[in-house]
């Protein structure tokens, strides 16, 4: 909870320098690093309706504009609309003297119409019928430009399509200049534009060249429509005028007037999931039912990486030392060792290049045109300005796993000392000691560095062409804020 | 002060609610446990058919220029005073079909017109007057209009009024006769 309502007080280095809150960081369990998501790929594995959970392949959802058919949005407010019925009596004007028609007459009908429980905004406000039907079957309002849209991007398609078949054959030029040997495609000779070719039939782009050929393009008038009269003079009632985002949440129609609003068809949401560039493995992936919250896979770093929490610091000093106390927590199922270093003091990493085998580098030049640098994440070293140097105890500390269990049995154990404070099941309090530099002004932010050097144990199953380590030495940066110098 | 409290037969009082003051309350009209209903500046009616539910306060304020005798509050039929509302007024105006929301403060020297809904958690504190079929909403005090009055709520009324007795300790109606004229004459010096 703290990590929801509080400042980031605590943050980790990514291994892309980036700085992030526990919480939001990942970890690749077949890289061992810290991933975040500046630096993983993000994908779209499904769309559905946050309100009537009902999914959609992604074909239908592009069909669909991404909305959602039954489910609409407040056209004044945003907020999901509900849909509500009433007794209307059929063929009978609302009898004026009071709102309510519910008289016990014969057979009532019900009536349905949508309203909003924020603003209490209602279909019946800008005119729209009541439906007799609780779901669907609402008037759609057609986009006046419509012709114009499709023409428009049927144009743009034949575009793309021109300069797709004209960078194929630019490429096929290229290859067929530089080879010297037949060409699967050289020989066989099927390609359907060389067989149209030959054939001499006129070339299949004649479809998409009549598009470019027929398009207009749009021709900007000077003669405009002349401003009302009244336009200075008459007062503003800003009521009945929308505010600018409802005019662009219906882009097509943009209404000026609080009348002419239209319930919007609620936007799809869709169900993420992270995979990591450099082993190509997921890091989550969310269950496929959109009422479901739960993940399939889900490498966070909060379940891998030991986490530190401030639990009290003294206020930061120029040139003095003071106390900070921390609690280190283990949140896998094995024993870790844990020391905690200096962060220059982390051993560079060791450049894993070398013992690829020759299949690997093989498929790694194989597969060269998918691993363009648009997919690779830039790594950058991280910056940050530590006022203060934390005082690094020697000496490994050993934190059991963790144990659902063990809140149930209370035997702390007492191995306090001068840097541990306490110690229960899996969590580890430590007293340190923080330097701060005596140049620090006052009113500066206040913060510290130290490196985690932690043993993980991967429980991936070994496959079977790596050689398989279980145990790994990791390494991990964390940025502490301690607030601000006070002089 | 005086305590002068009428409740016309049909209403649904709790007993665990404080009443100061001259107090007329219509019938059909619900309050719920815990209201608190202060008429320190002068007299407070309640039309028939309000539902007043828990913790909300409605207070007529004492007033410097408070004119003799004093004017009183009238409160028209089919409003909705939902949890925690607070209507302050010392010679405010509330017509009817209006609906504070969970949370709204009304202030001093605002007039509600007929239809209106105070957003949750909406403060008016300034001097205004709300013409019908007012609606504000949201964190920003956003207004529009809307086209017709709030639907009634008589079904829920309905409900409470058989409802209330199985479990809260009632007032009982003090006021036999029904005084169709004395309603008239108050609601007709509407602005």
């Amino acid at each position: 909870m703290a990590y929801l309502t509080q400042l980031d007080y605590v943050k980790y280095i990514c291994s892309c320098g980036q700085l992030k809150p526990i919480t939001s960081l990942y970890f690749c369990r077949h890289c061992l690093k810290i991933r975040c998501g500046f630096c993983i790929c993000h994908e779209v594995d499904s769309h559905y309706c946050a309100n009537c959970l009902e999914n959609m392949p992604s074909s239908e959802a592009r069909l669909k504009k991404n909305r959602c058919s039954s489910c609409f949005d407040c056209p004044s407010c945003f907020h999901t609309l509900s849909t509500r019925a009433t007794l209307a009596q059929p063929r009978q004007p609302v009898d004026p003297a009071g709102g309510d028609t519910k008289v016990e007459n014969k057979q009532p009908k019900k009536m349905y119409y949508l309203s909003c429980f924020n603003c209490r905004w209602t279909s019946r406000d800008v005119g729209i019928p009541d439906q007799p039907v609780a779901s669907g079957g609402w008037p759609e309002r057609a986009n006046p430009f419509a012709t114009r849209i499709n023409q428009l991007l049927d144009y743009y398609k034949a575009i793309a399509l021109q300069e797709k078949q004209e960078k194929l054959e630019r490429e096929r030029k290229k290859f067929s200049i530089r080879g010297k040997y037949i060409t699967l495609t050289d020989k066989t000779g099927l390609t359907g534009a060389m067989a149209r070719n030959i054939a001499g039939l006129p070339s299949n782009e004649a479809g998409s060249s009549s598009a470019i050929a027929n398009f207009v393009a749009s021709q900007a008038s000077e003669e405009v429509e002349q401003l009302p009269d009244d336009i200075y003079t008459k007062e503003v009632n800003l009521k009945q005028i929308t505010s600018m985002p409802q005019r662009l949440a219906s882009p097509e129609w943009q209404p000026a007037s609080v009348a002419r609003l239209h319930p919007v068809a609620k936007l799809l949401s869709v169900k993420r999931s992270q995979r990591c560039r450099a082993c190509d493995h997921n890091l989550t992936k969310p269950e496929y039912n959109p009422g479901s919250i739960k993940f399939k896979i889900e490498l966070l770093a909060y379940y891998h990486v030991p986490e530190v929490k401030i639990i009290s610091h003294e206020p930061v000093k120029p040139g003095e030392k003071t106390a900070l106390l921390v609690k280190l927590t283990n949140p896998t199922g094995h024993e870790m060792q844990l020391r905690l270093l200096q962060p220059e003091d982390i051993p560079p990493v060791e450049d894993r290049e070398e013992p690829r085998s020759i299949e690997k580098s093989l498929e790694r030049s194989l597969n060269l045109e998918k691993d363009a640098s648009a997919c690779r994440a830039i790594e950058r070293p991280p910056s940050y300005a530590a006022s203060s140097v934390v005082a690094t105890p020697v000496g490994a500390l050993t934190l059991a796993q963790r144990d659902d269990a063990a809140e149930y049995d209370d035997d702390t154990q007492h191995d306090a000392d001068h840097i541990i404070l306490w110690r229960k099941s899996n969590k580890l309090a430590l007293r340190l000691e923080v330097t701060t530099d005596a140049s620090a002004a006052d009113g500066a932010p206040a913060s510290t560095a130290f490196a985690i050097e932690y043993s993980y144990r991967n429980t991936v199953p070994p496959s079977s062409t790596a050689a398989h380590h279980r145990d790994h030495t990791l390494y991990t940066t964390v940025l502490l804020d301690l607030g601000k110098v006070h002089a | 002060m005086s305590y002068n409290i009428k409740i016309q037969p049909g209403g649904t009082v709790c007993e665990d609610c404080t009443l100061e003051g001259d107090i007329t309350i219509g019938g059909g009209t619900v309050i719920h446990p815990r209201v608190t209903i202060i008429a320190e500046g002068g007299p407070i009616i309640i039309a028939e058919y309000c539902i007043i539910e828990e913790y909300s306060t409605i207070i007529h304020k004492k007033s410097d220029k408070q004119e003799n005798p004093p004017k009183p509050l009238f409160i028209g039929a089919h409003n909705v005073f939902e949890v925690g509302c607070k209507l302050e007024s010392p010679c405010g105006h509330v017509g009817e079909s209006n609906v504070f929301e969970c949370k709204s403060f009304v202030g001093v020297d605002v007039k509600i017109g007929s239809g209106c809904v105070i957003g949750a958690a909406c403060q008016l504190t300034a001097p205004q007057t709300l013409v019908d079929n007012t609606v504000i909403w949201g964190s920003e005090h956003h207004i529009r209009e809307a086209l017709e009055k709030q639907p009634s709520q008589l079904l829920q009324l309905d409900f409470l009024s058989k409802v209330m007795p199985n479990y809260h300790r009632l007032r009982k109606p003090n006021v036999h006769k029904r005084q169709p004229s004395r309603q008239s004459q108050e609601s007709s010096p509407k602005p």
